[in-house]
């Protein structure tokens, strides 16, 4: 994991007074699958588009295996593979024809066009479909459809954008796989809000906000990152009416926690927390907090991702 | 390579979408089929009643001499080259009742003839002083159809007034048709403009095809691989020309099964139309940028439609206003217009006949104007749409 294919050094991005993407610096190896997570308006895109040679940044540059990648260069184009979050067919070409029209434009010759159409037809089980106009096929194939397309031209770097959107489970258990076998020879680089998806798939998870990246690390040093393992989530029918007294008296037991109210639920992260359990529900009844299930699980990358970038609502 | 994919996509994509094309295509062609149901296809023959109070001359060996009658009969006979009549001349007895139908349009003109009319002439041929007799030519100065049918009636009037009388005539005067415009029917008179509606029509093709590719997130996916702005719009623009072409040759041969006659060369017709479906393409193109949706741009492309179609004189003459002046060309504010040139060479062609050199000045003006318009609209799509090429 020390091969590194794309190196993003001091990337900064801005549009008038907005700065969208600040000094960045990432590391990319070769063959890994990165989690690429923010909240909305958190610079993702912006970075993605200088990544893959669309924007021009600011300051900095994007190293790609030791070379700057400039604006426009066909050879960035060809290394690299993109799929859109939303659906983008064209609605009346049939599936091959997309998949060899998107080959062709990427420079392959006819031959090799319908050779790489029929692969990628074939491992996202489109074959029967592929001589259905894409405007017909159903929900779940045009998102298959779409991920394949990204990939047929055999790029070194994909750029994933919320694969897994709009897919049923079996398709996303069969994208999923398919993306997991990538990697090694691939590098996927995933954008998605879906922390579930980012925690199956990623080798490394980046967390990026306010422009800037804030947390990097493999999905279990970031869980670990933030000091807890275990999560208690309370559901609860009244928001306690003061909330530090409430944290000071469950910190008084021995368990160091982070209380966080959220829609009729009270989430305590900490240490401690299960063993401390039937003090903490006493203390809980002594407060007249009325409260109903209590549910106990381990910290995930959402706890994470909310601990890092906060409640508060970006758009 | 990339291009002539582009182009297939592009064919595959409008032929697989059979009811914009077929509305696309058809559109003008239903135009012409109107226009030849509404207009007379022959040439235009002018209704003209008149009123004739002529009581004829007495002449001294007994005889009556009228002359009213004479000059109604020479009306009559006046005919096309293919011998079909200029004036279709009805007798009227009611002024009142002839005057209403010229107010709904049923006449062109209504003459009216003096009860002195021959006894005037003969009395001026016999070269004695006489009283005037006055002719009364009644009708629409706003109606061209009253002009050309007053002009004509009276041309016959004043000859034969100067056969009868012997007086000799200072100078002659000859009108020259041009090329065949004097056997041309009204319905040949609009075929031209219509073929440059039809045309004009792509506008709409144009600025869905490229926003629907804007819209659907296509034209971005493109944007990753390794196409160059260059293949896509010309490929885009190739198919959409392929569609003008259509358009102009189904417009055409739609006119000339309704007895459209060119009088020159279809070729060039052809050429007139790819110019302008260049401009509009350009049109097209600014169109889809300034739109966020494919319904969105049908709603903007109406905009330039009725700016090219109605002050380009492809429907009907329009007055330009004058910018200014080089040499001896008056530039108006719709010589702007693309599509005003190829009017004017569209007419020159199918109806004077005219050949490349005889229209070079408006094959110019429209080669500059639609690479000014397709410029444009390349400059504005790469700036919005396409950044990163």
């Amino acid at each position: 994991m020390d091969d590194i294919i794309l190196r993003l050094e001091g990337l900064t991005k801005r549009y008038g007074a907005l700065t969208a993407v600040t000094d960045l610096d990432l590391e990319i190896y070769a063959g890994e699958i990165l989690g690429f997570l923010g909240p909305n308006g958190a610079g993702k895109t912006t970075s993605i588009n200088m990544m893959s040679g669309l924007l021009r940044p600011d300051d900095g540059r994007v190293i790609l295996r030791g070379v700057p990648i400039t604006v426009s260069s066909e050879e960035v184009r060809s290394r690299i593979g993109y799929c859109p979050q939303e659906v983008a067919l064209w609605g009346r070409l049939n599936c091959a024809e997309q998949l060899q029209f998107m080959a062709m434009m990427h420079g392959l010759k006819r031959a090799k066009a319908r050779e790489a159409s029929h692969h990628l037809l074939e491992t996202f089980e489109l074959i029967e479909s592929r001589g259905k106009q894409a405007r017909k096929l159903s929900g779940g194939m045009q998102r298959r459809l779409n991920v394949a397309m990204s990939l047929v031209h055999d790029p070194d770097i994909v750029f994933l954008d919320e694969p897994e959107i709009g897919l049923d489970p079996q398709s996303r258990i069969m994208v999923r796989e398919y993306i997991r076998g990538l990697a090694g020879s691939k590098t996927i680089i995933l954008t998605t809000h879906n922390m579930d998806e980012a925690d199956r798939l990623s080798d490394r998870v980046a967390i990026i906000d306010h422009g800037a990246l804030i947390a990097l690390g493999t999905p279990e040093e970031l869980k670990r990152s933030i000091g807890a393992e275990d999560v208690l989530e309370i559901e609860v029918t009244s928001t306690p009416s003061d909330m530090t007294a409430l944290q000071k008296r469950i910190e008084d037991l021995g368990c160091q926690v982070e209380l966080a109210p959220s829609d009729g639920a009270l989430f305590m992260r900490g240490r401690e927390v299960i063993s401390q359990l039937p003090s903490i529900v006493d203390t809980l009844n002594r407060t007249g907090l009325r409260f109903g299930e209590i549910r106990v699980r381990q910290t995930t990358l959402e706890d994470v991702f909310i601990h890092l970038t906060g409640r508060r609502l970006r758009e | 390579m990339r291009l002539v994919s582009i182009f297939l996509k592009s064919l595959k994509e409008q032929i697989r979408d059979p009811l914009t094309l077929s509305l696309s295509l058809a559109f003008a062609p239903f135009f012409v089929l109107l226009y030849g149901l509404f207009f007379p296809s022959e040439s235009t023959a002018y209704s003209l009643l008149v009123l004739n109070h002529d009581a004829g001359a007495q002449i001294v060996d007994g005889s009556r001499q009228d002359y009213g009658e004479e000059i109604l009969r020479a009306m009559a006979e006046l005919a096309y080259a293919d011998e079909r009549q200029m004036l279709e001349i009805e007798i009227v007895d009611d002024r009142a009742s002839a005057e209403q139908r010229l107010r709904d349009r049923d006449a062109d003109a209504l003459l009216v003839l003096p009860e002195a009319l021959s006894q005037t002439i003969w009395e001026a041929s016999q070269g004695r002083e006489t009283a005037i007799a006055e002719v009364i030519f009644i009708g629409d100065l706003t109606s061209p159809k009253y002009l050309v049918a007053a002009v004509m009636a009276n041309a016959v009037l004043d000859e034969h007034i100067h056969e009868a009388t012997a007086q000799v005539r200072p100078i002659t005067i000859t009108e020259i048709p041009l090329g065949a415009s004097a056997e041309r029917s009204e319905f040949e008179i609009y075929v031209p403009g219509l073929i440059i509606f039809a045309v004009v029509m792509l506008i709409f093709q144009a600025s869905m095809t490229i926003a629907r590719e804007i819209e659907s997130g296509t034209l971005r996916r493109l944007e990753f691989s390794r196409m160059k702005a260059f293949d896509y719009i010309g490929g885009t623009t190739l198919a959409l020309l392929a569609i003008a072409l259509i358009q102009v040759l189904l417009t055409f041969f739609t006119a000339e099964a309704l007895n459209f006659r060119s009088q020159g060369a279809l070729w060039l017709a052809v050429l007139i139309g790819a110019l302008t479906a260049l401009s509009i393409i350009g049109a097209g193109m600014i169109v889809a940028c300034l739109s966020k949706s494919v319904s969105q741009a049908f709603i903007i492309a109406n905009f330039p439609m009725a700016l090219f179609m109605f002050f380009s004189g492809a429907i009907y003459p329009v007055h330009n206003p004058t910018l200014f002046t080089i040499g001896e060309r008056t530039i108006g504010i719709f010589d702007t217009i693309p599509a005003t040139h190829a009017v004017v060479a569209m007419n020159k062609v199918f109806t004077l006949g005219a050949g490349l050199g005889e229209i070079g000045y408006e094959l110019g003006m429209l080669l500059m104007l639609s690479l000014l318009y397709f410029v444009a609209g390349i400059w504005l799509f790469r700036q919005t749409q396409l950044k990163s090429k």
